[in-house]
């Protein structure tokens, strides 16, 4: 490498022209945020401006319902048990740290549904999103009591590293509901309950809608959430069990990552059905990946039906693929905990009991409700 | 006679090295494709040549231009961000119709590249800095336009990304006719020259009274449009705008199609054949390792061993 310092050369030779070339370097730049701005404000015209439509949680048919309740066999959780003092919600204010950005229909919903219930019950609600750096949830959730939080909902990045966060949250007995997935700590003691969804049971409905659409005979791929992620092991795990007890002639012969991403399902389904051209299913672990397998099938120039395709999620694109012939079933996964949570939180602060582990009744879209369940799609 | 040998031996191992350095990605896509004719079932089939090559195409065209900023002893690191740029300007201006969309996009990945390339050569940033600076500011400001994935409908859109001319698809036809652009750029044009030897030496370069600033400017504005280009052609092949995960790590992926290929990251000498085999390689062993349904951590194992076995001939061969 060159012992001289690049860039540093001509000033030393030059003093004079030194601010001249900073004025110019700096109008480049004012031009060139000028060129960005316009860009950005300016006259952008859409596809289908005027056209959205979309309803995100607030309609009241859409919540979810509770597949286990809180009647007694299930643990339960008391004000008096967890330390504390009872309050009236309404008087009180939540405080919702939301884990990755509003930027897929999931997190959206979810958001969505937090604030149109809070809205509803008229409880004050402070927000936060941690936008997938967990060292901010942590913050987040510390910035939040710092606020004057009464009550916490949670949707958790991680499961594991709250151990700091709930010691002061436990220290002025502020109640914490998680949402959507779990923390690795002692419910009613460090926290009061959890409300979500049982991924493997998810993946198991995905196999029996997968074995009905087949006739449990055939050759089957999975496309895999991103790795690492207790999502994709949960619903990959119920799948194959349930495929293995129900349907011995299905046969998984793929699997790879599509990192929850339409792209990368595309790409890896493309692959797929080059080197397994008589592939009989597809199982993509969410509605994503899913519509990146379509585009794969229709690209490759299958018709729909072909390959049968079954995904998780719920989201609208994913239920209109099922109306159009292309998926032959999606599982649910409910985002909107609004009214769940508040629920939970209304409940337990009145100073009556709650479940500790409270998992949700998933729906499921098949060409049988498609098109009546595509309202309630999110 | 020992003494013969032991004198010629550094030299034969260096010519060895310098040929791993030129020749090595072609041995090695060679090697790959009969690998694969040999053991992978159905893989000469005219569909799966067409799917790797739609595949490769976005990913060849942002490794051009990362080989130009790389040339020019500089790194572009903001090339996916301004892809995802790109996907969320086509999407707010496709309704105008697809070839303004695109023109927007473009100046879109030229405005990105005017920005990193004045911080670059009036600032004095260092490439590296300065494109990061901007690969989180670009990926920011383009959610901010399309904050989730939105559809696109456009008929024009979707024949560019699955129609084809004579049987070879638009994508590749793209991706081939900018191989050949930036090729004759860099060979034979002023800016391919001086780009050069700016590369080799700014000061020397400086000092021959070469517009360096102008240049090194033009380089970031080149891989910010190729980069624009790509994410529209990727925006039309899924026939969705998706600015949340279009482009993440394409910066990796196009650095090591270039280093592959045998372009020196020291700058100052641009391989664009060698560029376009290195995202070939890539693109093989990629496909390679799903289609035998290998765990997915294999692939970036097998690309970190390519990547290693290409510095390590440049560097080798550079310490004369």
């Amino acid at each position: 490498m060159s012992a001289l310092r690049p860039g540093a050369a001509p000033r030393w030779g030059n003093a004079m022209t030194s601010s001249a070339v900073r004025r110019t370097a700096t109008r480049t730049l004012l031009a060139t945020t000028l060129v960005a701005s316009i860009a950005l404000t300016g006259c952008a015209k859409s596809e289908d401006d005027g056209a959205n439509d979309k309803n995100t949680g607030s309609t009241g048919d859409s919540g979810q319902v509770v597949a286990t309740p809180a009647a007694g066999n299930a643990e339960t959780c008391t004000v008096e048990k967890f330390g504390g003092k009872k309050l009236d919600l309404k008087s009180a204010t939540v405080g919702f740290s939301q884990s990755e950005k509003e930027a897929n229909p999931f997190r959206i919903a979810e958001t969505a549904s937090i604030k149109a219930e809070a809205g509803n019950r008229g409880v004050k609600l402070l927000t936060a999103n941690a936008q997938s750096q967990f060292s901010k949830q942590i913050s987040d959730v510390q910035d939040l009591i710092a606020k004057g939080a009464d009550l916490l909902v949670i949707a958790p990045l991680n499961s594991d590293g709250w151990g700091p966060v709930l010691r002061g949250a436990a220290a002025k007995h502020i109640p914490i509901v998680t949402i959507d997935r779990k923390i690795n700590a002692t419910a009613c003691k460090d926290y009061v309950s959890f409300i979500g969804s049982d991924f493997v049971e998810q993946g198991k409905r995905a196999a029996d809608q997968m074995i009905e659409a087949t006739g449990g005979k055939g050759k089957v791929a999975i496309l895999l959430g991103a790795a690492g992620n207790n999502v994709t092991t949960e619903r990959t795990k119920g799948f194959k069990d349930q495929i293995k007890a129900k349907a011995p002639g299905l046969q998984v012969v793929f699997e790879q990552t599509g990192e929850f991403a339409r792209e990368k399902g595309q790409q890896v389904t493309e692959q797929l059905i080059q080197s397994n051209p008589g592939i009989t299913g597809i199982y993509a672990e969410n509605d994503e990946m899913g519509l990146g397998a379509v585009n794969a099938l229709k690209g490759a120039g299958k018709k729909a039906g072909d390959v049968k395709i079954v995904t998780i999620d719920g989201t609208r694109n994913a239920v209109q693929g099922i109306v159009d012939g292309w998926i032959d079933g999606v599982i649910e996964s409910n985002p909107r905990f609004g009214p769940l949570a508040f629920q939970t939180l209304d409940t337990f602060t009145k100073g009556e009991k709650v479940s500790q582990n409270i998992v949700i009744q998933d729906s499921a879209y098949t060409g049988k409700n498609a098109k009546s369940g595509l309202g309630k799609a999110y | 006679m020992t003494d013969l040998a032991l004198r010629r031996a550094p030299a034969d191992r260096e010519r060895m090295l310098g040929l791993l350095q030129d020749y090595g990605v072609y041995a090695g896509v060679t090697v790959l494709i009969l690998a694969n004719i040999a053991f992978t079932p159905h893989f000469v089939s005219a569909e799966n040549f067409r799917t790797q090559a739609v595949q490769v195409a976005p990913v060849l065209i942002v490794a051009l231009g990362m080989a130009l900023a790389i040339g020019s002893e500089g790194v572009d690191l903001s090339v996916g961000s301004v892809m995802a740029l790109a996907t969320s300007l086509v999407s707010l201006y496709l309704g105008y119709g697809p070839w303004i969309a695109l023109i927007v996009a473009m100046l879109g990945g030229a405005a990105v590249g005017l920005a990193s390339g004045s911080l670059i050569a009036h600032i004095g940033v260092q490439p590296i800095v300065a494109t990061l600076a901007l690969m989180v500011a670009v990926r920011g400001i383009a959610l901010v336009m399309l904050p989730q994935l939105k559809d696109v409908r456009d008929p024009g859109m979707a024949t560019l990304g699955s129609g084809d001319l004579l049987g070879i698809p638009y994508l590749v036809l793209i991706a081939a006719a900018l191989a050949l652009l930036v090729g004759f750029t860099v060979r034979r044009t002023t800016f391919g020259r001086q780009l050069l030897a700016i590369g080799d030496s700014r000061p020397a370069a400086q000092l021959a009274g070469l517009p360096v600033r102008r240049v090194l400017i033009l380089v970031y504005i080149c891989s910010g449009v190729l980069a624009a280009i790509a994410g529209v052609l990727a925006t039309a092949r899924l026939q969705a705008s998706d600015p949340t995960s279009l482009g993440n790590l394409m910066e990796l992926s196009a650095i090591t199609a270039v280093v592959v290929g045998g372009t020196p990251l020291s700058g100052g000498r641009i391989r664009v054949g060698g560029t376009v085999a290195g995202a070939v390689l890539i693109q093989l062993l990629t496909a390679t390792l799903i289609k035998h349904d290998l765990p997915p951590s294999w692939t970036q194992i097998a690309q970190a061993v390519v990547i290693v076995l290409a510095v390590y001939a440049a560097r080798e061969r550079g310490k004369r």
